[in-house]
């Protein structure tokens, strides 16, 4: 698989110069790869945030090269057009974002900024709409009288309206139930497995990572830990707990049944493969 | 945004930072008073001569007191001409005329002594107010110089409480303000793009949002309140209690001497007198 976005060499100070500069991120490398889900793993304070901002050219590095399609975005000659609407980035809490006296006005916020006619504007809506697993009927509704799970879902539609070649989310389940989780992640894996686009999920959720994600980055203290496929992110859990980094509740199930005599593989990290596992281990018994 | 300048409070240890904020609020008033007064030279000598102390006394770096005044440098600028060229001496010899502007010995001193009496003004008030006494201390400062208006029954407790929660909250909206402006570029609005009414148009997306926000934020703080029993200010004691040292009643004694002293150079008239 070829690699959508890549950062090179990534430092990045805010207050660069002053009294109150701090070092958010240091020497990040690493490529996100087309059409995967990639999980942004790490503490708070671990510079994840300032990543997503980086994305999409919010912010400019101090120091290294954010790349997209191989392309330098901060390169002079750099002819991508408008970032935002090739990168969309879901903020944290972004239902605090929502304005418009209509969800439908709010959604198509977006794709009318990038100058789409009203035809494709609402077209992008309904697809938007379906996206997240919501009904047309909404659409005429306010978004102020939104239950909160909808209102993140209609902000989220907000970002998918303009159809993003890369869909960045900061902690787009934070604050929500169980059911409320599911239908967001729901959402974000129909949009990538309709437009193809490449999605991150930046979080601290080790769980939903382990269910929702490809690939995964695990970021400490301003720098990249760990990076790969999440299975072989979870196999280093020695790595995980010793950064004060909480691993998937299956796979700590598995490490200590591992620990305490059953020959399985300790890096599995979701239930179907933690039943497989478990069957073929009883079975060799 | 960041360099709105609001509440520049610089954390020191000043025998000005440590005085009862309620007399630098007192001390503050005289102090304009004083400088509105002010009619001749001693007086001015005077004034000027209190601003170098209030700084010395402040602790506060002469480089962050100057860079205050880069606000009214405009001001300063506009009323020291208009009073250098639009002054009218009847019967003087102008000391210099170009085209319709013509200078009198009048005009420079008016305009010397008005230059002196903003920059005084704000740079006295600033060192005992702003510079060395935090925004709460000072809405609690003057809670109580009006409290005697509660008998008037006025809100004055609830005065208080609404300016000091508007102070505190200034930099948590200001923070909130950044996000939406974030969140609305990344869905690419633009701001600084068109003419003036586009302009203005583009910042529905922000203030709605922030009106939003800060009504939510007040009702929040309400049910925060009242579920700490908050009912007003009747019978409500307080954490800090505001002590006057000899300190304090020294400093009030010389201001209101100084005060007393720019009153009667006027009734003097010593050095030029305007």
């Amino acid at each position: 698989m070829s690699i959508k976005l890549e950062l090179q060499n990534v430092t990045y100070y805010y207050g660069k110069g002053t009294a109150f500069e701090v070092k958010a991120l240091d020497n990040v490398s690493f490529a996100v790869k087309e059409r995967s889900i990639t999980g942004l793993i790490g503490h708070t304070g671990s510079g994840k945030s300032t990543l997503a901002q980086l994305f999409n050219g919010l912010e400019k590095p101090t120091e290294g090269k954010v790349l997209l399609d191989g392309a330098d975005i901060w390169d002079k000659k750099y002819k991508g057009g408008r970032l935002c609407f090739r990168v969309g980035l879901v903020m944290q809490y972004p239902e605090y974002q929502l304005f418009e006296e209509t969800v439908f006005n709010d959604i198509a916020f977006g794709p009318r900024n990038k100058g789409m006619s009203e035809d494709e504007v609402k077209q992008l809506v309904m697809d938007a709409v379906s996206f997240v697993g919501m009904t047309p009927e909404i659409l005429e509704q306010s978004p102020f009288d939104l239950s909160g799970g909808q209102k993140r879902r209609v902000a989220i539609a907000g970002i998918m309206a303009m159809q993003p070649e890369v869909l960045v989310l900061d902690e787009p389940a934070a604050g929500l139930d169980p059911a409320g989780r599911a239908d967001i992640f729901a959402g974000i894996k129909r949009y990538r497995d309709t437009t193809g686009a490449s999605v991150i999920i930046i979080s601290h959720s080790m769980e939903d990572m382990a269910e929702y994600c490809d690939d995964v980055i695990v970021m400490h203290k301003g720098k990249v830990m760990l990076t790969g496929p999440k299975d072989s992110v979870f196999a280093d859990s020695d790595k995980l707990v010793a950064a004060g980094l909480d691993i998937p509740q299956i796979t700590r199930v598995m490490r200590l049944l591992k620990e305490n005599g059953l020959d399985v593989d300790a890096s599995v990290c979701t239930k179907d493969q933690a039943v497989a596992e478990l069957i073929r281990a009883f079975k060799l018994k | 945004m960041k360099n709105i300048a609001l509440g520049q409070y610089y954390p020191a240890r000043s025998p000005l930072h440590r005085m009862d904020p309620r007399i630098k609020l007192i001390i503050a008033v005289l102090y304009i008073v004083a400088a509105f007064l002010c009619k001749n030279l001693l007086g001015f000598a005077l004034l000027a001569a209190s601003v170098v102390l209030l700084v010395i006394l402040s602790r506060v770096p002469l480089k962050t007191v100057l860079g205050s005044l880069k606000m009214v440098v405009f001001i300063l600028v506009l009323t020291v001409a208009i009073n250098i060229f639009l002054t009218k001496e009847e019967g003087a010899e102008p000391l210099w005329s170009f085209w319709i502007f013509e200078v009198y010995t009048k005009g420079l001193y008016s305009a010397l002594f008005i230059a002196l009496r903003i920059l005084s003004m704000i740079i006295g008030t600033c060192m005992l107010l702003t510079y060395t006494t935090t925004p709460i201390a000072l809405t609690d400062a003057l809670e109580r110089l009006l409290s005697p208006l509660r008998h008037l029954k006025l809100p004055v407790h609830e005065f208080s409480m609404m300016m000091s929660i508007a102070l505190r909250f200034i930099p948590t909206i200001m923070e909130e303000a950044e996000k939406i402006m974030a969140a609305q570029k990344a869905r690419g609005a633009g701001f600084t793009e068109g003419n003036l009414i586009k302009r203005i148009k583009s910042l529905i997306p922000i203030l709605i949002p922030l009106f939003a926000s800060v009504f939510r934020r007040a009702f929040e703080l309400a049910t925060a309140m009242t579920c700490r029993c908050y009912r007003g200010g009747d019978g409500r004691t307080r954490m800090t209690t505001m002590r006057m040292h000899a300190m304090d009643i020294i400093v009030l004694i010389v201001s209101v001497a100084a005060l007393a002293g720019i009153v009667s150079c006027n009734y003097w008239n010593i050095g030029y007198t305007l």
